[in-house]
């Protein structure tokens, strides 16, 4: 299939490939970027001074470089939680569940009494890694055992996740009677320490730096990941192989989600927030689809694409505070770019050349095992 | 406890759930079509809310029938659109169902702050149009159970109409005509179609299309009948829920009419519980249809993986 791009088998090509995945991302973003020169010409009144804030608000300064470098912290562990899903061939959707529960787990430990101690910042990580499996894990083991579809399952699970927090914060977190949908500042000693001061750069950079690590670690150096790359690849072939599908699937969703529950406390510990508000998530983990597929779920090209596209949120953001280019723009210009990257547009190109050399017609024969569903 | 199972055994409780169960049949039967033909469609609730926009749209500046038609046709464009990268393109459906998921959230609200001049929450000052009421209270007339008649069928929505009678079409259309073997067979085993002289990619973009544009009707009711006007993200998921209906639904429209309306029923109970039960926190109220469907997708996956084991024994 198309995700789990071919040359992930095979190292002899794996340069050829880049150098396609690299041209094919390049491509998509420039139509991006054309796309959004003239959705932001036709809807603005004043489209110079919009695309100038897009293009140069976020290294203007050093508060908006740090807003930058903590998004694309944010989208590299959204993508890497996709991404390993993605790559077993299991199309999880539950990141954003588990970010709202991890981080309102977290919450739990921050303002309890251990939350003034040094331990809240260490346990409500964990916690929030904890919460986040679980919430992986279920939907896995139900797609093993009874072959229970993730994509409803785990959508489902977001949803009941976003009432759950909301109740929780309204009915345990919050000071009583206040009214509010925030919660107290946490406490300092369960705030991530801040790397440069006066930004929001802070210890959940390192921690997306790792986690790239050790996925890709996992991913391509142990027997797990060959295993998991094998049955995401084929599936039925894996199972010939002696390989057991089903462990593979429930632990690549609990890996997940972990990592969206870490990205949960990233969120509320992190010096963004330090604190929980309902709704604080906002729908930023489905950005991580788009940051996965772009990379075609390549642990190592997950930190590229993440601050590019990190860039392009901040810029959106930016030009929605300053002029009247809404930032939702962005929605349409990441529909694009996940169209055009998930496409082979590559392929009439091809068939034009075999027909010049003579070959004929279409490069897939229209019903051939490749050409056919979504199994291809 | 008994006003509960009054009010759920009440006319105006069974009338609430044809009302809430409207737009997910129709979200519903478009995803069995796009199933039917192989083609997981992960897109129907961004569709349902592409077409909640387009006829809010419309029917503020024409007749109601137009946003109506506005909703089905801006379903149809995405469904073509769908169409195309998937089988011209070859990009996975899958992955072309988030590129319309991520095109709806951001786009819709993008579409509606264009069309009304800055508005970005709700489309409170576009004034949109609703979809007629139809009025049966001549079944009065019947002698002894007029009046409950009247309570339950009276004063629907035209669609609601409509997507009673497409369960039956769509029915007919599958089990009773080439058309509609052919869509069946494309789904279970495409080599024998395409062998058979079928132009297999052409009945999978149809299907996707026709698909696409149940989805963008379902968001025409939504946002003309069950609420009048346009909220972000107003479908709730909706269009989720009926991936889950169709699965529950056995694949068949029957089945998936059966699966709309429990799943329509329990999106009721979230209406009338906060009124009767004031103590229930409205989070745990809203949480009910995620919970059932999740519940129910278990119970018929266990159910399925039954059949399976017997079918192996045998």
């Amino acid at each position: 299939m198309s995700m789990t791009s071919a040359g992930s088998l095979r190292p002899q090509s794996r340069w050829t490939a880049a150098r396609r995945e690299i041209v094919r991302a390049l491509v998509a973003l420039v139509i991006a970027a054309i796309v959004t020169l003239v959705v932001v010409f036709f809807t603005s009144k004043a489209p110079i001074e919009a695309l100038t804030t897009l293009v140069t608000a976020p290294i203007s300064k050093t508060r908006t470089i740090g807003l930058w470098i903590d998004d694309a912290a944010k989208l590299t562990m959204t993508g890497l939680a996709f991404s390993l899903v993605f790559q077993a061939r299991q199309f999880a959707l539950g990141v954003q569940g588990q970010l709202i529960l991890g981080g309102t787990a977290v919450a739990f430990v921050a303002l309890s009494p251990i939350g003034q101690t040094w331990v809240g910042l260490p346990l409500g990580i964990v916690v929030a890694i904890l919460v986040g499996a679980l919430l992986g894990f279920l939907p896995g083991i139900a797609k093993a055992r009874l072959g229970a579809n993730e994509i409803v399952s785990t959508l489902m699970l977001n949803y009941i996740a976003v009432e759950l927090s909301n109740y929780l914060i309204r009915v345990q977190l919050v000071p009583p009677g206040s009214g509010l949908l925030t919660t107290d500042r946490f406490p300092k000693p369960s705030l991530y320490p801040v790397l440069v001061a006066g930004t929001r750069i802070d210890l959940g950079l390192i921690f997306a730096i790792l986690s790239v690590l050790a996925v890709w670690f996992a991913l391509y150096r142990t027997s797990w990941g060959l295993k998991l790359r094998l049955v995401g690849h084929n599936a039925r072939f894996a199972e010939y192989a002696g390989i057991k599908p089903n462990f593979i699937t429930v632990s690549a969703m609990t890996v997940a989600g972990a990592i969206g529950g870490l990205l949960g406390s990233m969120f509320v510990q992190g010096a963004a927030f330090g604190q929980l508000t309902t709704g604080f998530e906002g729908g930023f983990a489905f950005e991580g689809v788009l940051v996965a597929i772009v990379a075609r779920n390549r642990p190592l090209a997950i930190p590229i694409v993440a601050l590019f596209y990190g860039y392009l949120r901040q810029g959106a953001q930016l030009m929605n505070i300053r002029t009247d280019v809404p930032a939702e723009v962005i929605g349409v210009v990441a529909a694009i770019i996940i169209l055009l990257v998930s496409s082979s547009f590559s392929l009439p190109g091809r068939a034009w050349l075999m027909r010049l050399a003579g070959r004929g017609g279409r490069a897939l024969p229209a019903g051939s095992p490749l050409a056919g569903d979504g199994s291809q | 406890m008994n006003e509960l199972i009054l009010t759920i055994f009440s006319a105006a409780f069974l009338a609430t759930v044809i009302r809430t169960s409207t737009p997910l049949l129709l979200a519903t039967l478009g995803g069995l079509i796009a199933d039917l033909s192989g083609a997981l469609n992960v897109a129907l609730d961004g569709i349902m809310l592409i077409g909640c926009l387009a006829a809010v749209v419309a029917s503020a500046h024409a007749p109601w029938y137009v946003g109506v038609l506005a909703g089905l046709v801006a379903g149809g464009v995405v469904g073509a659109v769908m169409a195309f990268f998937h089988l011209r393109m070859k990009a996975d459906i899958i992955i072309v169902g988030f590129a319309i998921s991520a095109l709806a959230t951001g786009g819709t609200v993008f579409g509606l702050s264009i069309a009304t001049g800055g508005d970005k929450g709700t489309s409170i000052n576009l004034p949109s149009k609703a979809i007629p009421a139809i009025d049966l209270s001549f079944l009065d007339a019947i002698p002894g159970i007029g009046p409950f008649l009247t309570s339950i069928l009276s004063g629907h929505s035209f669609l609601s109409w409509v997507a009673a009678l497409l369960v039956f079409g769509i029915w007919y259309f599958l089990y009773r005509t080439p058309w509609g073997l052919w869509l069946r067979a494309v789904g279970e085993y495409p080599s024998a179609p395409e062998a058979a002289g079928i132009q297999v990619t052409k009945v999978r973009a149809w299907s996707l299309v026709v698909s696409a544009a149940l989805a963008g009707l379902g968001g025409a009711q939504l946002a003309m009948f069950n609420y009048i006007g346009f909220t972000a993200n107003m479908t709730a998921g909706r269009g989720f829920i009926a991936l889950g209906a169709v699965l529950l639904g056995a694949r068949h429209p029957v089945g998936v009419l059966l699966a709309a309306v429990l799943f329509g029923a329990f999106d009721g109970l979230t209406t009338v519980l906060p009124g009767l039960f004031d103590w229930i926190p409205p989070e745990l109220i809203r949480m009910i249809p995620f919970v059932v469907t999740i519940l129910a997708l278990v119970l018929f996956s266990i159910r399925a993986q039954r059949a399976l084991a017997m079918r192996a024994a045998r």
